[in-house]
C-alpha cells in the first residue's frame, strides 16, 4: 500500500501520512483533498473519464486495485434487480444459467465491453420482471429486518448484563462501607480490646465474602440462541444392546472330505514334502504347516461340489 | 475357502447349456440395443444373422482369443506365475459371460484381464512395462487397457477373488507322497500342468470346483503314466463318503470328456469372423471410431476441464492411427 497515489495531485502516502484515497462509481480514485477541491459544487465530472459524479457517491478505496471497487458498485446496482432467488427456478440449471448471465453482464459493464446493448438488456429484465423483483425486493426487506431484530435483541441482553453486574459491584462496594462504619463505631463505644474487635471484624467480612462468592448463574443460553446449563443438554440416548456376544467357533466349510490337522500333519509325515522354513522366514511368523494345511485343504475341499 | 466363496455363489455354473443360454442372451440383447449403422449397406431387419455375429460365431472368436491370452501370458516378460493365467482366464470368462464380443471387443478385454489379474495376484508389474509386452502403439494400448480396467471390475462384480486349481494340485501331490505308494509323484508334474493348461481353454472352470479340476488333472496324468489312482480315490479321499463318489466320478468323466473335445478353430473362419466383427461392433466403444472420440469428447466437456484438451492422450487426437493397422497387431499373436 506504499506506492498508493493520487492520479490527479500525485501526492503519495509518503509524503502525506493521511493520505485518503476515495473512488466514486466510475472507477476512478481521487484523494480527499482534490475530492474537496473539485466537487465543491456537490456535482462535477471525474477528471479522468469526464462522467458526471456526485460526491456524495465517494467512498474510501478498500481495495489496491480501483477495479475492483468499481465492480462492487457495479455489481450492488445490478443484484438491486437481479434479485431472483434459487427457489424462483424450475431446474438448477436454469439457476446456473441465470448466474451466468448475471455474470456476463457485471463483467460487460466493469470492462465496457458492449454497454448499450447490456443496459439494454437490464431494462427489459426489469420491465419483464418487474411483479418478481418487487416480491423479491420486499423478502429481503422481511429477512434483512428479522436479522436486525434478532440483533437488537441481543444488545439488549448484552446490556442487561452489564447493568446486571455493576449493581452487584455497588452492593459489594456498599456492604463493606457499612462494615466499616460499623467497625469504626464499634471501636469507639466498645470497651474491649481494639486488636481482638478488629480481628473479630475482619473474620466476619471473609465469612460474608465466601458467602457471595457463590453466585448463581444468570445466563443459559449463546447469543445464537443455543441453550446451556444443567438442563439444557439432552441426555445421552441410551444405545439398544443385544444380547452378549459370545465366541462360537468357526466352522471350516468344506463340501469334501476332512483336511488333517495340524498335529496330524507334522505326526503323519505330510511335512516332509514340503520346504521347511528358514530362520528368517519362522521369525515373520511363517511355518511350512500353514502352507501345507491350506494346500491340503484346498485339496479337499469342493470334491463334493455339484449344481 | 471355495466353499463359500463368491466363486461358488456366483461364478459356477450347473451345467453347460445354462452358460450357453447366458452368452446367447447376451448377444439378443446386443442384437437388440444395438444402434443401427448409419454408414454402409442397410442392415436386412429379417436377416439379422447375416450381419451380426451369432451366438455360435462369438463362442468360436472368444475360443480363438483364449488361446491368443494363453500364448500372450506365455510370451509374457517377466515370466508370469501360473496362476495369474488361470485368473485371467477367468476374468475373461466371466466378462463375456455378462457382455457380448460385438460391445467389447475381445482383445482389448484380454489384456485388461491379465493386467488386473496381475494385479490381483499381486504379480508387480507396471502399466509400462505391461505394455511392454504388446506390439503396436504403447501409448494407445496403454489408454485402452487402463480405461477398460474399472469397466471389467464392474462387469466382474468386483468379484476378484478366483479360486485356482494350482493350490489344490500340490496337495495332492503331498497327500499322495503321504498316504498312497505311487512311486515318483513329481513325474505326474508335466501331464498335470498340460491338463490344466488344456482346461482353461474349456469351460470348465465355470463348471466345477477347483479341486475337482486338480483331481481330474492328477487321475489324467496319471493314466497317461500307466498308473493307477483309484484306489487312492476311493480308500483314502471317499473311504468316509462313498455315497459322494457317483458325484466326483462323473465329474472327472466330464472334465477330462471336455478337455478332449478340444479342437483348434479354423484360422480362416476366425479371420472371416473378425471382419464380421469390425463392421458390426458397437463403434462407441471402438477406441478408432468417430463414436468413440465425440463420446470422449462429451465426456470431456461434461467435466469442464479445459486442461485435458492440452492433454496428448489418444482419446483427442488419435486421427493418424485410426487406420486399424496398428490395433490388429495390438497383440504379439500370429
Amino acid at each position: 500500500m506504499d506506492d498508493q497515489v493520487c492520479p490527479r495531485c500525485k501526492t503519495t502516502k509518503y509524503r502525506n501520512p493521511s493520505l485518503k484515497l476515495l473512488v466514486n462509481v466510475c472507477g476512478h480514485t481521487l484523494c480527499e483533498s482534490c475530492v474537496d477541491l473539485l466537487f465543491l459544487k456537490g456535482a462535477g465530472s471525474c477528471p479522468e473519464c469526464n462522467v458526471p459524479l456526485r460526491r456524495s457517491n465517494f467512498r474510501v478505496q478498500l481495495f489496491e486495485e480501483p477495479k475492483v471497487e468499481k465492480e462492487i458498485d457495479i455489481r450492488r446496482r445490478i443484484l438491486r434487480d437481479f434479485n431472483k432467488k434459487e427457489e424462483d427456478f424450475a431446474t438448477e440449471a436454469e439457476y446456473n444459467d441465470y448466474l451466468e448471465e448475471m455474470e456476463c453482464i457485471v463483467y460487460n459493464l466493469c470492462n465496457n465491453i458492449d454497454v448499450v446493448n447490456t443496459n439494454k438488456k437490464i431494462e427489459q429484465y426489469k420491465k419483464d420482471n418487474r411483479d418478481l423483483i418487487m416480491k423479491n425486493k420486499s423478502r429481503l426487506g422481511r429477512e434483512e429486518y428479522e436479522l436486525e431484530m434478532e440483533l437488537e435483541r441481543e444488545k439488549q441482553l448484552e446490556a442487561d448484563r452489564k447493568k446486571e453486574l455493576l449493581q452487584i459491584e455497588q452492593e459489594l462496594k456498599k456492604r463493606q462501607m457499612k462494615e466499616k462504619e460499623a467497625l469504626i463505631d464499634e471501636l469507639m463505644s466498645s470497651h474491649a480490646d481494639a486488636a481482638t474487635i478488629v480481628s473479630d471484624y475482619a473474620k466476619q467480612a471473609e465469612k460474608i465474602r465466601e458467602e457471595s462468592k457463590v453466585v448463581p448463574v444468570t445466563k443459559n443460553e449463546f447469543s445464537s440462541g443455543v441453550k446451556f446449563g444443567q438442563q439444557a443438554f439432552l441426555p445421552v440416548p441410551k444405545v439398544e444392546e443385544g444380547p452378549l456376544y459370545t465366541y462360537q467357533k468357526p466352522i471350516l466349510a468344506s463340501e469334501g472330505p476332512q483336511p488333517p490337522k495340524v498335529e496330524d500333519i507334522e505326526t503323519k509325515g505330510y511335512i516332509n514334502f514340503i520346504r521347511a522354513e528358514n530362520a528368517v522366514e519362522r521369525a515373520g511368523g511363517y511355518r511350512s504347516v500353514i502352507a501345507c494345511q491350506r494346500a491340503l485343504q484346498e485339496a479337499l475341499q469342493g470334491l463334493f461340489h455339484s449344481k | 475357502m471355495y466353499a463359500i466363496s463368491s466363486q461358488r455363489r456366483y461364478w459356477t455354473f450347473g451345467s453347460e447349456k445354462e452358460i450357453d443360454e447366458l452368452r446367447k442372451q447376451q448377444n439378443q440383447n446386443f442384437i437388440l440395443k444395438a444402434p443401427r449403422p448409419s454408414r454402409g449397406e442397410e442392415v436386412d431387419e429379417n436377416n439379422l444373422s447375416q450381419f451380426y455375429l451369432t451366438p455360435c460365431e462369438e463362442k468360436v472368436l472368444l475360443k480363438s482369443y483364449e488361446l491368443h491370452l494363453r500364448d500372450f501370458c506365455r510370451r509374457f516378460e517377466p515370466p508370469m506365475p501360473k496362476c495369474i493365467v488361470g485368473t485371467a482366464f477367468h476374468y475373461f470368462k466371466r466378462f463375456y459371460l455378462n457382455n457380448s464380443t460385438m460391445d467389447y471387443h475381445p482383445k482389448e478385454i484380454l489384456a485388461t484381464c491379465v493386467y488386473l489379474s496381475c494385479k490381483t495376484e499381486e504379480f508387480n508389474v507396471s502399466i509400462s512395462q505391461f505394455v511392454s509386452n504388446i506390439k503396436g502403439d504403447k501409448n494407445k494400448a496403454m489408454d485402452i487397457i487402463l480405461s477398460n480396467e474399472l469397466l471389467l471390475m464392474q462387469q466382474l462384480n468386483y468379484y476378484l477373488t478366483v479360486h485356482n486349481p494350482f493350490r489344490p494340485i500340490e496337495g495332492f501331490l503331498i497327500d499322495i507322497k503321504t498316504r498312497c505308494s505311487l512311486a515318483n509323484p513329481e513325474r505326474l508334474r508335466a501331464g498335470i500342468d498340460d491338463f490344466i493348461d488344456k482346461t482353461f481353454l474349456t469351460d470348465a472352470c465355470l463348471l466345477y470346483a477347483p479341486s475337482q479340476l486338480a483331481l481330474a488333472a492328477v487321475l489324467h496324468s496319471a493314466s497317461k503314466e500307466q498308473e493307477n489312482l483309484d484306489s487312492y480315490v476311493t480308500e483314502c479321499l471317499f473311504q468316509n463318503a462313498t455315497d459322494k463318489l457317483p458325484v466326483l466320478i462323473e465329474a472327472v468323466r466330464k472334465i477330462r470328456s471336455m478337455v478332449k473335445a478340444i479342437e483348434q478353430p479354423d484360422k480362416s473362419f476366425v479371420r472371416s469372423l473378425e471382419k464380421k466383427l469390425d463392421l458390426c461392433r458397437n463403434q462407441e466403444n471402438n477406441p478408432n471410431s468417430l463414436a468413440y472420440k465425440q463420446k470422449m469428447q462429451k465426456m470431456l466437456e461434461d467435466e469442464d476441464d479445459i486442461e485435458l484438451g492440452v492433454n496428448t492422450s489418444y482419446h483427442l487426437n488419435t486421427s493418424e492411427t485410426s487406420d486399424g493397422i496398428h490395433d490388429a497387431s495390438m497383440l504379439s499373436v500370429e
